[in-house]
């Protein structure tokens, strides 16, 4: 059947990413609908049982000031909240909490439910709908086609699914769901390239064969920070982990048994990714390590299962259960759930744009891990960006595109379009050059002004962050032209607070400096210094403390723009730069960089070709403006 | 003249040396009509083929007789319509053909804009372009050899020792904060600082390497200062000969008279103010210290000349402290030494000492030595290379930020910081070793440390 209402945004999938493309197009007013393949696993976590980590904690603070869901999502239904390198500097502090698996899929249901401008339907798309290479709609499995102007996929591992235990192998989308068959073949017919992938999960171990006693308990923090910037008071259970290792038996019932993985006979052989192997990979690759970590992480507060992170494995059901019993506190273990591969079609992200819109067909936008990534984090970041550009693309908006220097955000899509991925794409702090600007704590502070332009955020919660951003650098002004004296009184106080008298008139941001001191112990030396909010002394702390870096790096930034400022127009024929190889000038083709940056970036674009195009550029100045 | 990538350009592609055949080489757009202007054999001009015929003044009257080969667009060297006069008749009449191509509207081209509108034809990618250019820039046959077997990559190796260094320390680096949580067997402070002093005694060698290396491509300037009479002209015949060996100077340009080139030893010289130096037949003209002090503060090499024969005059003391306050090398040329010593060479403060008889020849091995010496500071030409200056300064700030690097690392500092040294590190060695992306780091990353969970 044609339905009879037609729409402005379909999302088809309600995972992560479809989730927050679903729920920022209804918030900014479009008749949105999401159709997923079971309502009941809308927001599951396919694998770990946590939210945040490094790199990725930044993600999910960079959707939550862009208007997403994320971030309160965890924030109400997290068993432990922890920040992770809290010993290292500021610019990699990442928050992590484990979730609540079922309390946090059942919140994020009621609330895409109770979201106004959006409907949610349980039906599997089939085919995308597309006239003149311009998206109209999707039909279903059910038969109905369904009309719209842009539509968003977010279809995760489903689209033809393969799981493998051992040696067995059956069609899947994930553990038990169903795959998706038909949508790859219709993305396929539209000319977009689909490759394979692979990844896996671990098995789930029944809490009450667990010796917990032998274990090393691993608790959230005493005082735990929230995810989102709107949360303000945390109400949260804090449940540990546990810590345990495998050991020299463990990797011998792996590598006796290597014959039953079907990694290492050749069953699957789609790229795995490097950064999370499978213990079989570990074992193998890193033979002269003697123990690997695993944590044991609660996966719902009321259930006895357990994730055994650090144990990803599609070994057969038999060698699970051998090699598990060899560890530590596992002497018993009972397998609810077996650990699998999963093997799954995604799309080369080199085809989209910057707005994750497909280059191909106008008004199709692709996010999560279709687009080669793993993550939760990684897919709701993409699924708001691509669900804000769906919404601009009808409102005849300019694209909301973050750089490489404003957001890790920006930093993951602009790696995907730019040089595509081999493996399940996972964020890293490395990846993002600029990490001492784009930190964690000051996400907000630092996007608060462009999402606010975007209407992603309120004129009320607008106000209050740039209400912190004056306070802050109120403060840092007045430290940096408060002096004191070497007077006897100030040098006995200074030893007191344990730090080196002063000799000549100092300011106090230059004492704030000291490793020893902090903005408290100076109001101790200075008490006409003011009390300040927590968040407020941190910011200050570490602007000052790190003022010296923060310059390098805005430096290291502003070269860096020099090149993202030399655009090349979207029509630039590179068939009349002469001097590029072929390769490059394919690869040129094909990623359509829009600026010199961009162009550098694309593996195999050699820095020889790069200065033949910006001459060809500078030649023809006229069609060559500078934005900035 | 504003100068334009289109113009049609001229000038001597065989070099200045006088030679039995020279080569003028002209391109453009439109160079085919120009040629028939000036040539007695007229159109058509097949791409490829060899034109016997005259090139002719604006009177009509010969000026040479020539063979003319045509290159067409597209697939000539620049990729412009081209051809090259080959002419017997030496430089001189060579400017005159020149000078006939400037009338009917070529202009000179400039060094290396051959190869640049090669370049920007599609012709030659940009490190080929660069290496050519460098190959064809070298003034002597010794920097000529040095620029090829740079080209073929022998100084890679030490590049490539850097990256890996460089590489495996931001892996390690990095490690430390994306997987806080493995216990990965990382590497000693003391070892990381071990390999940072390494990376940064090798960029100093490269900049050392590279410093003495451009003076066997660029050169080094010279002058010779002395009270009248001690041998100063005479010394410039005896090293640059009577007339100069090498004349940098384009032909039908004005003449820098001041200024003369030669080599010694392969690596090229020039010396300042040979005009007040030299002294032709007729004039014979004495000039003072005042003007033989003239140029020292442009050389990089000072040759004080002093007579071996008499004690130290006073103006030669004066010249003796004027040279004791400036920065340039200064070798005192100890002249005459075939009438005797009577000076004390004691009293002349100078590192630098040679004697010489610009008479006998004496001594003159000794001085070419000590210049050699000087220009290359003992590196052999297999160590040589070149970079151009701002490859040069990056280098200069790549190992500054190596000693911070060694500052931050022996104080423990945050590794998100040391994440910053060394994205500026990168950064600045960029034009040098290549670019080190992120991509690159992660591969090593992988490689070397057990990650993930
Ligand atoms: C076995 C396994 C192991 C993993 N391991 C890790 C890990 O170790 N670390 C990590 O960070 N991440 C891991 N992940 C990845 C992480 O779960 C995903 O990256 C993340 O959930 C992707 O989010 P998404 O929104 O793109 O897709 P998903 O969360 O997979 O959601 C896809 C949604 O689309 C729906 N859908 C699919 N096809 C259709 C269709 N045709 N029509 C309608 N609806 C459709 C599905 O029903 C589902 O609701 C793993 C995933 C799996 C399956
Ligand atoms: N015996 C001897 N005479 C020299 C030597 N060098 C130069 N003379 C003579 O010294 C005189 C001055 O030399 P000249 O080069 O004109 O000196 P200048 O005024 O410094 O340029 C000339 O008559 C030279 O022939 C030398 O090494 N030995």
């Amino acid at each position: 059947m044609r339905y009879p209402k037609s729409y402005d945004v379909i999302i088809v999938g309600g995972g992560h990413a479809g989730i927050e493309a679903s729920l920022i197009n209804a918030r900014l007013g479009m008749n949105t609908l999401l159709l997923t393949i079971a309502l009941d696993s809308i927001g599951q976590m396919s694998c770990n049982p946590a939210i945040g980590g490094l790199a990725k904690g930044h993600l999910v603070k960079e959707v939550d000031i862009l208007g997403g869901e994320m971030a309160r999502n965890i924030d109400e239904t997290g068993l432990q909240f922890k920040i992770l390198n809290r010993s290292k500097g500021p610019a990699v502090w990442s928050s992590r909490a484990q979730a609540d698996m079922t309390a946090y899929r059942l919140r994020m249901k009621y609330t895409l439910e109770h979201q106004k401008n959006l409907d949610i339907k349980q039906e599997m798309v089939d085919e995308i709908l597309v006239e003149n290479n311009e998206v109209r709609g999707v039909r279903t499995n059910l038969g109905n086609e369904y009309y719209s102007k842009a539509v968003v996929i977010t279809t995760g591992t489903f689209m033809k699914g393969k799981i493998f235990i051992g040696l067995n192998t059956y069609s899947a989308g994930r553990a038990w769901e169903p795959p998706s068959e038909k949508l790859s073949d219709s993305l396929r017919k539209l000319g977009l390239k689909v490759s394979r992938l692979k990844t896996g999960t671990t098995p789930r171990l029944d809490a009450r064969t667990i010796d917990f006693d032998a274990l090393i308990p691993q608790p959230g923090d005493d005082e735990p920070i929230p995810f989102s910037f709107r949360t303000k008071e945390l109400n949260r259970p804090n449940i540990p982990c546990y810590l345990t290792y495998t050991n020299e038996k463990t990797h011998e019932v792996i590598l006796k048994n290597l014959d039953q993985s079907p990694l290492y006979s050749g069953i699957v052989e789609s790229v795995g990714p490097r950064y999370c192997p499978s213990i079989e990979d570990k074992v193998v690759k890193f033979f002269e390590k003697k123990q690997h970590q695993i944590f044991l992480e609660p996966q719902d507060e009321k259930s006895t299962e357990i994730y055994a992170d650090g144990l990803h494995t599609s070994m057969s059901y038999e060698v699970q259960l051998n090699f598990l019993r060899t560890i530590k506190g596992l002497e018993k273990v009972e397998i609810m759930r077996p650990g699998y591969a999963i093997e799954y079609d995604f799309v080369d992200p080199t085809q989209l744009k910057q707005s994750l819109e497909t280059k191909k067909i106008r008004g199709l936008f692709l996010a999560g891990q279709i687009n080669g990534t793993s993550g939760y984090e990684e897919a709701a970041s993409q699924g708001i960006i691509a669900g804000i550009n769906a919404a601009f693309y009808l409102l005849g908006k300019e694209p909301f595109i973050l750089g490489r220097d404003e957001a890790y955000t920006g930093v993951l899509i602009d790696d995907l379009v730019t040089k595509g991925t081999k493996e399940p794409y996972r964020m890293f702090t490395s990846r993002a050059e600029y990490r001492l600007i784009l930190r964690e704590d000051n996400t907000h502070l630092r996007l608060a002004e462009k999402s606010f332009r975007a209407g992603l955020l309120s004129r009320d919660e607008y106000e209050m962050i740039m209400e912190q951003r004056r306070k802050i650098e109120e403060v840092i002004k007045r430290l940096k032209t408060t002096f004191i004296f070497p007077t006897e009184e100030t040098n006995k106080k200074l030893k007191m607070l344990g730090t080196e008298i002063i000799k000549t008139k100092t300011d106090l941001a230059k004492l704030l400096r000291r490793t020893e001191l902090n903005y408290d112990k100076l109001r101790e030396l200075h008490p006409e210094l003011e009390e300040l909010d927590k968040f407020i002394k941190q910011e200050v702390e570490i602007d000052i403390k790190y003022e010296g870096y923060l310059t390098m790096q805005k430096q290291q930034i502003e070269k860096f723009k020099k090149y993202e400022n030399l655009k090349i127009p979207e029509d630039f024929d590179y068939t009349k730069v002469g001097g590029l190889s072929n390769e490059v000038r394919g690869k040129l083709m094909e990623i359509k960089p829009t600026s010199i940056g961009q162009a550098m970036r694309i593996s195999g674009v050699t820095p020889a070709a790069i200065s033949i195009l910006m001459v060809y550029l500078k030649k023809h100045n006229d069609r060559f403006k500078n934005s900035a | 003249m504003q100068k334009h990538d289109d113009d049609i350009i001229a000038a001597i592609a065989s070099g200045q040396v006088e030679a039995a055949i020279g080569v003028i080489r002209v391109s453009g757009k439109g160079s085919l009509s120009l040629l028939e202007k000036v040539f007695s054999k007229k159109p058509p001009y097949e791409h490829r083929k060899i034109y016997y015929g005259f090139i002719k003044d604006k009177f009509g009257d010969v000026i040479d007789e020539v063979l003319v080969n045509i290159h067409k667009a597209p697939k000539s060297y620049t990729g412009e319509d081209l051809f090259e006069i080959n002419a017997h008749g030496g430089l001189v009449c060579m400017n005159k053909i020149l000078e006939r191509l400037f009338e009917v509207g070529a202009r000179l081209a400039e060094p290396g804009e051959f190869t640049k509108r090669a370049f920007l034809n599609g012709k030659l990618d940009l490190s080929q372009a660069e290496a050519v250019a460098k190959v064809i820039s070298a003034k002597t046959e010794r920097a000529l050899k040095v620029a090829e077997r740079q080209l073929q990559g022998q100084f890679r190796s030490t590049l490539d020792d850097i990256r890996d260094k460089i590489l495996f320390l931001m892996a390690e680096n990095e490690v430390r904060i994306d997987h806080p949580e493995e216990d990965l067997s990382s590497i000693t402070q003391a070892e990381r600082l071990k390999m940072v002093s390494e990376i940064k005694e090798n960029l100093k060698k490269i900049y050392r390497a590279a410093k003495y290396g451009n003076n066997l491509f660029n050169g080094m300037v010279l002058t010779i200062v002395g009270k009248p009479n001690v041998g100063k002209s005479s010394l410039l015949n005896l090293i640059v000969g009577q007339e100069s060996a090498i004349v940098t100077d384009i032909p039908g340009t004005t003449r820098d008279i001041v200024k003369e080139s030669f080599s010694i030893k392969g690596i090229p010289f020039s010396i300042l103010d040979t005009a007040g130096i030299r002294k032709t037949e007729d004039v014979v003209e004495k000039i003072g210290v005042e003007r033989s002090l003239r140029a020292i503060d442009r050389a990089d090499i000072v040759l004080a000349v002093f007579d071996s024969s008499s004690e130290l005059s006073d103006e030669d003391l004066q010249i003796i402290e004027k040279l004791k306050k400036i920065n340039s090398e200064v070798v005192a040329v100890i002249n005459k030494s075939d009438l005797g010593q009577k000076i004390e060479l004691s009293k002349i403060p100078f590192k630098h000492k040679v004697q010489i008889s610009c008479k006998t020849g004496m001594g003159l091995k000794q001085l070419e030595d000590k210049l050699e010496s000087i220009a290359l500071k003992g590196f052999s030409d297999r160590e040589l290379i070149s970079l151009n200056a701002s490859q040069m300064e990056s280098l200069k700030k790549a190992i500054e930020m190596c000693e911070q690097l060694e500052q931050d690392i022996d104080n423990d500092i945050d590794p998100a910081l040391i994440g910053v040294d060394f994205l500026s590190l990168t950064d600045y060695l960029d034009e040098v070793i290549g670019r080190i992306t992120n991509e690159d780091m992660l591969e090593v990353m992988f490689k070397n440390f057990c990650i993930g969970k």
